[in-house]
């Protein structure tokens, strides 16, 4: 339909009809995702991106789970596929604004709380 | 015209060869039908209906695909007209844009590639931060005087980022002596009484297997009382 008024009514009428359709699914994956991530980091006990593929992947074979377990797969296999990427992204970012400072600190010698090489007066005895 | 009315005259003779049959119709049209109604006698119902939709779908169809045909002519000769239309400008504009769709998908390509590699390298390389802080974690939690001193289950992180997750270790890279090394500094919290602690490690390339070696590795405890736990000390 020509106009921008009919057109904007249609897109308003379309936006509140499927708005709760899409915000739902988006909280599921979302929830979802959370839960498992966090599950995943109190049961390892360490911070990784491994954590996120994994949670990606099990996310989208758990919502996939009506299709049987071919589809599972696949659904695990675009989940950890995108987790992966955004990890990338988030990796590169984080290196990218490190490079922004060059000047870090000098480190030449080893830091004070180590106590002197334990082997160094046996060489020195050589 | 000619073939839908023979198939009507069939499908007439079809329709009332069963009523006449115990008649013993009279005539030779009617003594063919007598003949075949014996056979046909049970089958004319269920033929009779897509015969005589096919014989009407048939005759109906070779009237519309004389009409399509037309049509058809008439369309296959305005493309015709149409493509010498075309002129080198059009020719132009269609190049232009598909090659404009074809850099945009390079470019993805390109940026996911990218993406993949990045991610492959973090995860899976021996010489990064991630892989050193993991080694670095497990050799933590089985060393007794950091289990004394913080629990049984060690958690490990990072730097903590403006969202709360703490996946990024700190970490830094310097040449020395023609040698690659790296310091790497994370925390570890145990269970006992909110102990937090601060991990360094440094690692040193190797030359000959150009993998990366642990240094030292030492722990620093934060809460009271404040003590320097040595791990490992290679240097």
């Amino acid at each position: 339909p020509q106009g921008v008024s009919h057109r904007l009514r249609g897109s308003l009428r379309a936006v509140r009809s499927r708005a709760p359709q899409l915000g739902g699914s988006f909280a599921v994956w979302g929830g979802l995702f959370s839960m498992i991530d966090c599950s995943m980091v109190r049961v390892r006990g360490k911070e990784d991106p491994w954590n996120s593929i994994t949670s990606g992947a099990l996310t989208g074979a758990i919502l996939a789970a009506r299709n049987g377990p071919v589809a599972m797969v696949g659904s695990a296999a675009m989940g950890g596929i995108l987790l992966a990427l955004i990890e990338g992204a988030g990796i590169l970012l984080t290196r990218f604004a490190s490079t922004q400072f060059p000047n870090g600190p000098q480190l030449s010698e080893d830091p004070s709380q180590l106590q002197p090489p334990p082997f160094s007066n046996y060489q020195q005895y050589q | 015209m000619l073939p839908a009315s023979l198939g009507r005259t069939c499908l007439g003779r079809w329709l009332l060869a069963p009523r006449r049959c115990a008649l013993l119709g009279t005539g030779t049209g009617a003594g063919t039908g007598t003949g075949s109604c014996l056979r046909w006698r049970h089958r004319p119902p269920l033929l009779l209906r897509p015969a005589r939709q096919s014989i009407g779908t048939q005759a109906g169809g070779l009237r519309a695909e004389k009409y399509g045909d037309n049509s058809k002519d008439v369309s296959v000769q305005r493309a015709r007209n149409e493509e010498t239309l075309l002129s080198a400008a059009q020719k132009v504009k269609e190049a232009g844009r598909d090659f404009t769709y074809f850099i945009v998908v390079l470019v993805g390509i390109g940026v996911t590639g990218g993406l993949f590699y990045v991610i492959f390298k973090e995860l899976f390389s021996s010489s990064s931060p991630n892989k050193i802080y993991g080694d670095a974690l497990e050799k933590c939690r089985s060393h007794p005087q950091i289990i004394g001193a913080f629990g049984d289950s060690i958690k490990g992180y990072g730097e903590a980022t403006r969202r709360g997750r703490r996946q990024h270790v700190s970490h830094i890279e310097y040449v020395k002596d023609g040698l690659k090394h790296m310091r790497l500094k994370f925390y570890i919290e145990g269970t006992e009484s909110g102990k937090q602690g601060t991990v360094h490690v440094e690692v040193k390339e190797n030359p000959e297997t150009g993998r990366f070696e642990v240094r030292y590795i030492f722990v620093d405890v934060d809460t009271y009382p404040r003590r320097t736990i040595v791990v490992e000390d290679n240097r």
